[in-house]
């Protein structure tokens, strides 16, 4: 059989296990998940159309003599001005990019290495599974935004907002290791697994082809709440002043700027924008999170936490 | 009862994440590219001072020796000076005067999430899919969406600057000067029979709480609820109300106490939230405890402070886990096998 049509099979399976399954159904009889939806759809496209429409290099210059300084939010000016006389709507959007594709490349990476390492652990028990599953432990021992701060000195500062994704990416992982661990410790306990290994299925064909799709729901529930929190998080570190450089029209550079320079020289909305922006997308991630949690196999759920 | 075996053990346990804590720590400042003594000397000291620097400092030193003897100052509590911040100053005494700041935030954040959090998924979880529950849900996502530099600074402005009904920023008003003695603002306050200061303090707190309180709300009231339905489907639940009693009394009596058996875990896995909220917090409201300390050093490359605030971080937060899985093994006794 060519690789070909084997991915095939492999895909129409897939979606007719999808199609299926009770999970799908039950996700999209809920109301708040679908609204959560209806909102990451909403700035995936805003992300994409900002991305395409506008000029970075337009975005960060200063527009003194173009715009006025400080201007409130007008026709012409949707949510303002700030202090360098840069419309901040177009920012706000760019903004949308920023997050979707930083939280992406951090959600990813901590899922892939998380998934990796849960599942080795769980495969092969004993030693392996105790050196991973205690360096996990320590990682998951100190606050998850402490321990950011302290990752993101190890990057060099040429590195931007990249740093934030590096250090939050390893914070993240040990959550999926355990996630991942839990839910293939429980299908390596199911009859099909002896049935397939009988059969003289190796270790990475029974690990990829059999424990790693019976794993997928936990892990999607878990990299969707992660979501959220990756975006948060990565302008959290922005706002503490490591992450994102000056001018940068990511959500929180402009909050950080906003607020220390404009708030509370009655500038509102220099801040106000980039961050009802930043709140509305996490709160999406939060209702389809929310609700993919509560449509899941109660068998797995407690694996997410 | 909890059993003494149980607590020695989860006690013995603790020196092995304590050991890995402190290793991560070492890890990340050796992997930091910022030479340490570069950062004390100044960037146009000449080769011989730095040098000079670098063998007091011990940094010739092969990095094994290094690593044993940052082993040995963690054990003996024994931080250094400060390189930046309070150049000079024993890190230990900067610590002992920011801690109690940050743990009186977090312990008032905490509560009034307690507080508000727990009625508010009791009443969701009773009032399921009713409108009621809908509201407090939605209200509950929100609050956790919402991030604390940004409510922080836009309550500063509405309370502050446009009512001015609040201070806007710091821990107590300028005007007030008091001895510490443990080191709590509200208690030590107190202590002095100062009610004016006492005041201050309150009126100072009263933000930061509440945007710290608000996170801690929103992720404990939806903790609750989801506890409290899963304990309401139960049969002995079924059975309590069959005998006659009802309902708000089997709430009472036999939903609470088993519902809140998963709640006290999550307090213990969110206190880490709780913590990075309050770094959040003091950043917005300019209040001097570790966690502006921590930005401040991070950002001004003082390692001994970093160092001493990120294990001060994790030894509190494994302590509070610690004591989490203790009461948990005393509400429910199945967990020590």
């Amino acid at each position: 059989m060519s690789s070909k049509t084997q991915s095939a099979t492999v895909d129409r399976g897939f979606i007719e296990r999808l199609r299926a399954s009770p999970f799908l159904s039950q996700l999209l009889s809920n109301r708040l998940a679908v609204a959560g939806l209806i909102i990451i759809a909403a700035v995936v496209v805003l992300a994409v159309y900002a991305r395409l429409t506008y000029d970075l290099s337009n975005l960060l210059a200063t527009q003194f003599g173009t715009n006025p300084s400080e201007a409130p939010p007008s026709l012409q000016y949707p949510f303002g001005t700030d202090g360098q006389a840069r419309n901040i709507f177009p920012r706000v959007l760019y903004g949308a990019w920023y997050a979707v594709l930083y939280g992406t490349v951090t959600v990813a990476a901590s899922t892939v290495l998380g998934v990796g390492l849960g599942i080795i652990a769980a495969y092969y028990g004993d030693l392996t599974d105790n050196i991973i599953m205690r360096t996990m432990d320590v990682l998951l021992s100190f606050p998850s935004l402490l321990l950011a701060l302290a990752l993101v000195t190890i990057f060099p500062e040429e590195f931007g907002l990249w740093r934030a994704v590096g250090a939050l990416t390893l914070v993240y992982t040990p959550r999926f290791a355990r996630v991942v661990r839990g839910a293939a410790l429980k299908v390596l306990e199911d009859e099909y697994t002896d049935a397939t290994r009988a059969l003289g299925a190796t270790d990475p064909r029974l690990l990829v082809r059999h424990v790693l799709p019976n794993c997928l729901a936990p892990i999607t529930v878990q990299s969707t709440l992660n979501y959220g929190l990756a975006i948060i998080d990565i302008a959290a570190l922005s706002f503490l002043g490591f992450g994102a450089s000056p001018g940068e029209p990511t959500w929180g550079m402009m909050l950080s700027n906003g607020v220390e320079y404009g708030l509370f020289s009655g500038a509102w909305w220099w801040s106000f924008f980039p961050g009802l922006l930043l709140a509305l997308t996490v709160l999406g991630f939060n209702l389809l999170g929310d609700g993919m949690r509560d449509a899941l196999d109660p068998r797995m759920r407690e694996t997410v936490d | 009862m909890v059993s003494r075996r149980f607590v020695l053990k989860r006690l013995l346990l603790l020196f092995p994440v304590l050991f890995g804590v402190a290793t991560v720590v070492f890890a990340i400042l050796h992997l930091s590219p910022g030479d340490p003594a570069v950062t004390i000397a100044g960037e146009r000291a000449s080769q011989e001072f730095i040098n000079e620097i670098r063998s007091d400092l011990g940094l010739d030193d092969p990095l094994w020796q290094q690593y044993l003897r940052f082993l040995g100052d963690v054990a003996t509590l024994e931080f250094g000076q400060s390189y930046q911040i309070n150049r000079g100053t024993p890190v230990s005494e900067i610590l002992a005067n920011r801690l109690p700041i940050t743990i009186e935030l977090a312990l008032l954040g905490e509560l009034a999430g307690l507080l508000f959090g727990l009625p508010l998924g009791i009443l969701s979880a009773v009032k399921q899919d009713t409108w009621t529950d809908h509201l407090t849900r939605v209200g509950a996502l929100s609050g956790i969406s919402i991030p604390i530099y940004w409510s922080g600074p836009l309550l500063i402005l509405l309370f502050a600057q446009f009512f001015g009904l609040l201070p806007t920023s710091g821990r107590i008003g300028s005007e007030y000067f008091i001895e510490p003695v443990t080191g709590f603002i509200l208690v030590d306050t107190l202590l002095a029979g100062n009610i004016a200061a006492f005041q201050s303090a309150v009126y100072h707190l009263f933000l930061p709480v509440v945007v710290l309180g608000i996170y801690q709300m929103a992720l404990l009231s939806r903790m609750m609820r989801s506890s409290m339905v899963e304990v309401i489907r139960q049969d002995y639940m079924r059975t309590a109300r069959a005998k006659g009693q009802g309902s708000k009394i089997t709430i009472m009596k036999h939903g609470l106490r088993n519902a809140f058996i998963p709640v006290i875990t999550v307090i213990g896995i969110q206190f880490g939230s709780l913590l990075g909220g309050a770094v959040l917090t003091e950043t917005v409201f300019e209040i001097n405890g570790i966690g502006t300390l921590l930005v401040d050093a991070i950002s001004q490359s003082d390692y001994p402070v970093v160092q001493a605030t990120v294990l001060v971080f994790a030894v509190l937060y494994t302590l509070v886990n610690l004591g989490v899985d203790i009461t948990y093994s005393i509400l429910d006794p199945r967990i020590e096998q």
